[in-house]
């Protein structure tokens, strides 16, 4: 009992020095049911390839540049689409929700087209765009759009009316109260739109990237499908979930922690 | 400082659900002079946090006039200070960016900014809390900022909310006895809303009893200062004071 006490100790220690390796542990057991399933060849290895072969995959991919080159233009893709969709979605977000009236005119027309789902768009967008970059930004910031504005809109109206009132009976102006309390108290939902924005954002631009592509892991993909590849699909699996871990908790969650939480207005 | 003074102050909402005119103040008249400590009590309901927020601007009147200084005021403004229960305090300022909020909103400088968050923090103990953020301080803390911070921006009239109603009774009485030393050291003009009768009379020089949206009785308070709880509990004056205003408000 006392040596798993032990062994506990150090692995919690060890853990703490290095938090990225925290997150890869849970997955050891994964790995190795995957591995132990290869290695049974109860499927054909051209259909399930071992995780040996894949990393081994990777690493050509990585070699050769095809794989930094592939990441690079998926990301910029991403970054452009998520802040051209941001630069629309909050100030949008910010007048439906202080306006009565942008509310009742912009509500229907929003729930309208956040049901005609990204993808479905990527038909009349190919008619009109072509097979290129435009096509997939709009697919971004189409996506982003949504979550992002329906957010603010309800950061905005959550702000509490008394720290409103506080403000103006200390002689806020109106432009000053909207930058002081209003926005800061919408912030914590406007992150959390742009999480949930970005997240689906990704998975839109994959999607694109596979239809329209002529780069990108969504490309890669698809391309290895083509090729017969199953190592190199996998691979690409693999690198999305890690890049979307890596955006996740190296960017969003660090912002969310030094702002709403350490404000207590969300708690952890 | 200034003195405050309502003129047949009404207040009749509408009531969707009846589709009829409901009054929740008729006709209520009452003067605060300038350095004077008012107490409005009454049960809940009686209209006494309408009474408030219509003084603050928060919401319309519906008749009579409300003078500050002799200029009838309308709409929020940084004359009238006001302190709430919730302590609406901004999360995502520090405790010396709360308590110099109202002078950055008429653009004192950083200097003076400073100058001022040493002095009111100081005056409200907190001074070892200055970069803290309100979510990490208890309630009471949390409610001196919040007395200090409409302190600080030099209201004419201090309007009070129940600002104390959510703390627990020791906090209670020791926030009730630092904010009677601050008065009697700057002698603010101050309206304050309660429904506990002691901490009305234990503070104010006199005692507006409020009931079903009208003036019932206006009660002085002669008790002499410094005020103590370790003076008062045992003073006969202040039990048949606050007996009385008791009486007066169950009857309401």
């Amino acid at each position: 009992m006392t040596a798993i006490y032990t062994i506990w100790g150090y692995y919690a220690r060890w853990t703490a020095r290095w938090p990225a390796m925290a997150a890869f542990v849970p997955f050891v057991p994964l790995i190795a049911a995957w591995g132990f399933i290869a290695w049974l060849e109860i499927f054909p290895p051209v259909f399930l390839p071992g995780p040996v072969e894949v990393v081994e995959r990777a690493w050509t991919l990585l070699y050769k540049g095809i794989l930094t080159d592939y990441l690079a233009d998926s990301l910029s893709r991403l970054a452009v689409g998520a802040a051209v969709g941001m630069c629309i979605a909050i100030p949008l977000g910010v007048l439906i929700g202080l306006s009565r009236r942008a509310h009742d005119f912009a509500w229907p027309i929003l729930l309208f087209f956040q049901a005609i789902g990204d993808i479905a768009w990527l038909p009349i967008l190919l008619v009109w765009f072509g097979f290129g970059l435009t096509t997939m930004t709009f697919v971004i910031v189409y996506t982003v759009l949504f979550p992002v504005v329906l957010n603010t809109v309800l950061g905005i109206r959550s702000v509490k009316p008394e720290l409103r009132r506080a403000a103006q009976s200390l002689g806020a102006s109106k432009p000053r109260i909207l930058l002081e309390v209003t926005l800061p108290g919408a912030l914590p939902n406007i992150i959390t739109g742009l999480r949930n924005g970005l997240g689906y954002g990704w998975r839109a631009l994959i999607a694109a990237e596979i239809i329209v592509g002529t780069s990108g892991i969504g490309f890669l993909m698809f391309d290895a499908r083509r090729a017969g590849s199953v190592e190199e699909i996998v691979v690409g699996m693999i690198v999305l979930g890690i890049l979307w871990y890596i955006v996740d908790s190296w960017f969003l969650a660090p912002i969310e922690r030094a702002t709403g939480q350490r404000w207590g207005l969300v708690t952890s | 400082m200034k003195s405050l003074a309502l003129e047949n102050l009404s207040k009749t909402y509408f009531d969707p659900y009846r589709g009829t005119q409901h009054t929740a103040i008729k006709d209520v008249s009452l003067k605060v002079d300038e350095g004077d400590f008012v107490a409005v009590v009454g049960p809940s309901g009686c209209g006494k946090s309408t009474i408030l927020n219509m003084i603050a601007g928060f919401v319309p009147t519906s008749g009579g006039r409300i003078m500050v200084g002799g200029r009838e005021v309308r709409g929020p403004g940084p004359d009238r200070g006001v302190v709430f229960q919730s302590f609406a305090l901004f999360p995502w300022k520090t405790v010396a960016e709360n308590v110099t909020f109202g002078p950055k909103m008429r653009g004192a400088s950083k200097e003076e900014r400073a100058k001022i968050a040493e002095e009111y923090l100081a005056l409200a103990g907190l001074s070892h809390a200055a970069d803290r953020y309100p979510n990490e301080l208890s309630g009471g803390m949390q409610q001196r900022v919040g007395v200090v911070r409409a302190l600080a921006n030099n209201p004419d009239v201090l309007l009070m909310d129940e600002p104390f109603a959510s703390v627990d009774a020791q906090t209670r009485m020791t926030l009730q006895e630092e904010l009677t030393k601050i008065w009697e050291e700057r002698r603010p003009t101050v309206i304050f809303i309660t429904h506990d009768v002691s901490e009305a009379v234990f503070l104010a020089n006199k005692v507006v009893v409020l009931s079903k949206g009208h003036v019932l009785e206006e009660v002085d308070i002669p008790l002499k200062r410094p005020r103590v709880w370790d003076d008062l509990v045992e003073d006969e004056a202040f039990k048949t004071l606050s007996n009385h205003v008791l009486q007066l408000v169950r009857r309401a």
